[in-house]
């Protein structure tokens, strides 16, 4: 809740007991006065004493009151003066110059004393309020002198070290509350004789024994002729704030290490597995290859001892090694994919489609392909890994249709969002069941048999960690028999 | 007859060793081929050290040179050789089971003369021995102070 200035002004609340006072202050000055003048007019004492009477009565009541009742009461005293002391006696006669010289100066002399001395009062009262508002802040303000000997001690000094100001004054400010500088202290001394200014963070003890961190601020008195005569320090304690701090830096650190922690094991996760495929790539193969080499011996050197089916078999071990080879080889593929990093630049798809083609083309072995390939555009992407995805989708359709006399495969663009390029690749090959559609980018996911159609099951889950890298997306249509089309989508920029 | 150089196999596997000397065999190109199975032993047969003490110091005309080797790895070796002033022209034809690209750029920055990946299947393999053999061991003339037979 946020505190706003109400109906009520502050003035409302102050009493009006003063003009009370005044009232008070007129009546008793009225009566002294009048006593004053009962007294010396009855003891017979000589004007000039009565004189010095009035005028010490009109200085105390000046002392004492305001100024309106000083003012009433000097005027008052005067008058009386004039009319009971001064020759002739109860008359205001103006025979004698010195009649109006006394009429004129008794009052007139009344009135500047009363003026001088309550100006003076009110000088005085003004700096007592002052003084005392320091003791209304908050903050921990203390005066020490060049000897850094405490001379003020306010009341927020008392609340915040435990020392009265009784105690606390006459100490030597630094020995009390134990401080502990940032810098020596000939160094801050110097630069709050040089700037008259210092500020700065200290740590004090307070009077039960605890720590305080306080920000410190110094500023400089100096008298007329410019030599320091005492600091002003006011202290703001910051322990919270510094524990606070404290606290979120040591926090920071333990989330930096963490970090560190967690990225040390990544890294050494990732070199695992490179080890992991390493040895997978050199050591799983090197038997694949003594397999399928020692069946090829037996098969040349005892031709006469194997019989058909046995020869068979062996053909079967051989290709079994191989395919297994092939498998390995592509599944080490897909793990690089996911490793590796992207290197992108603009790439060209229609150069890239061009390409994917001549690669294919050679395989196509006499087939009758139609091909339909519409313009493509640039895109933002890795080369070869964009190339890879292609030739893999172009492979596939052109491995799907083996069984059409007449295979027809398109490339084009399709509709996609404004910030996004949409290539299709549609044949009219054997197509598949939509219901498979979500097994169809699992690796080793396979909707044909081996006997079918040839493949390792790791194509198009290549072709979909491609594309994901790339921030894109691949998905695919089809119908048993009425062909199939892939789509990919890649980022523009 | 052509001239025919004598050929260093660098290879732990006794079965990769046996098939490769079949396929050499079969080409008649094996009768001047040391075996050594590992990197050590193969630096110890380049330096004329340890076992090979007693050799004649003349150089292989090529080096057939596996990766993955006990002790000394091919890349260890491949280093040493392409480093010293005197094995350094020495042929070097990596015969690695696996297309690992970084195994392929740190053997081709040591220098490497060929990187070979051993086909899984057969005849793809015989082929490939075949075909570096009589490259490197009849075709190519070897640096001086190799050893090439009439």
């Amino acid at each position: 809740m946020a505190w706003r200035p109400g109906s009520k002004s502050l003035m409302a609340h102050i009493p009006t007991h003063s003009f009370w006072r005044a009232v008070a202050q007129c009546l008793a000055g009225s009566i002294a006065v009048a006593l004053l003048t009962f007294g010396c007019f009855h003891f017979q004492v000589t004007p000039a004493t009565v004189g010095l009477l009035y005028l010490i009565a009109v200085v105390l009541v000046s002392l004492t009151g305001a100024l309106v009742p000083s003012l009433l009461v000097s005027i008052i005293a005067s008058q009386c003066m004039n009319y009971f002391f001064t020759e002739p006696l109860f008359s205001f006669s103006m025979n004698h110059p010195l009649d109006f010289v006394a009429l004129v100066v008794f009052p007139g002399t009344a009135l500047i004393v009363t003026r001088l001395i309550s100006t003076r009062r009110r000088a005085m009262d003004v700096l007592l309020v002052q003084a005392s508002l320091l003791n209304l802040t908050h903050d921990t303000v203390f005066v020490r002198d060049t000897s850094d000997v405490i001379t003020y001690w306010n009341r927020g000094a008392e609340e915040r070290y435990g020392w009265t100001s009784e105690e606390a004054v006459g100490q030597v400010s630094h020995h009390l509350a134990q401080t502990i500088f940032p810098a020596p202290l000939e160094a801050i001394n110097a630069e709050l004789l040089r700037t008259g200014r210092w500020e700065g963070e200290l740590t004090h003890t307070r009077r039960d024994g605890t720590k305080i961190v306080v920000a410190s601020r110094w500023a400089l008195q100096r008298d007329q002729s410019g030599n320091p005569v005492s600091v002003l320090e006011t202290n703001n304690d910051i322990s919270e704030r510094k524990r606070a701090e404290e606290q979120l830096r040591k926090l920071n650190d333990e989330l930096e290490q963490r970090v560190i922690d967690r990225t040390t094991e990544l890294v050494a996760t990732n070199k695992e597995l490179e080890a992991f495929t390493y040895s997978v790539s050199h050591d799983l193969r090197a038997p694949l290859r003594h397999m399928a080499g020692y069946t090829e011996l037996i098969q040349k050197n005892a031709p006469a001892v194997l019989d058909e089916k046995s020869r068979r078999y062996m053909r079967m071990i051989a290709d079994a090694a191989k395919r297994m080879g092939e498998l390995i080889d592509d599944l080490l593929a897909f793990s690089r994919i996911g490793r590796a990093e992207t290197q992108k630049t603009m790439v060209s798809l229609d150069q890239l489609v061009k390409e994917a083609l001549s690669d294919v083309r050679q395989d196509q072995g006499g087939r009758d392909i139609v091909w339909r390939v519409g313009e493509l555009r640039n895109v933002y992407g890795d080369r070869s890994m964009l190339r890879l995805a292609l030739c893999n989708l172009v492979a596939n359709a052109v491995k799907f249709t083996r069984t059409r006399p007449r295979a027809e495969i398109e490339i084009g663009r399709a509709d996609g969002k404004a910030d996004e390029i949409v290539v299709f690749i549609k044949d009219n090959g054997v197509g598949f069941e939509m219901k498979y559609v979500n097994k169809l980018f699992g690796v080793f996911q396979r909707l044909h048999r081996t006997e079918e159609f040839e493949g390792t099951g790791i194509g198009l889950a290549t072709v979909q960690r491609i594309i994901n890298r790339h921030g894109g997306k691949v998905w695919a249509e089809g119908m048993v028999d009425r062909g199939a089309t892939f789509y990919f989508s890649v980022p523009k920029s | 007859m052509h001239e025919l150089g004598r050929i260093l196999i660098v290879e732990d596997d006794p079965s990769d060793v046996e098939l490769t000397l079949t396929a050499l065999e079969e080409y008649n190109l094996a009768n001047e081929v040391v075996v050594t199975r590992d990197g050590e032993e193969a630096l110890d047969y380049l330096y004329c050290r340890g076992k090979f003490q007693t050799r004649t110091g003349e150089n292989p005309a090529v080096v057939l040179l596996d990766l993955k080797l006990p002790k000394v790895n091919g890349l260890e070796v491949l280093q040493q050789i392409k480093g010293d002033e005197k094995l350094g022209m020495i042929p070097v034809v990596v015969l690695t089971s696996s297309r690992e690209e970084g195994d392929m750029v740190s053997s081709y920055k040591l220098g490497v003369n060929a990187f070979v990946v051993k086909p899984v299947d057969f005849h793809e393999f015989v082929n490939a021995i075949k075909e570096l053999g009589i490259f490197w061991a009849v075709i190519n003339d070897p640096p001086p102070g190799s050893v090439k037979k009439k």
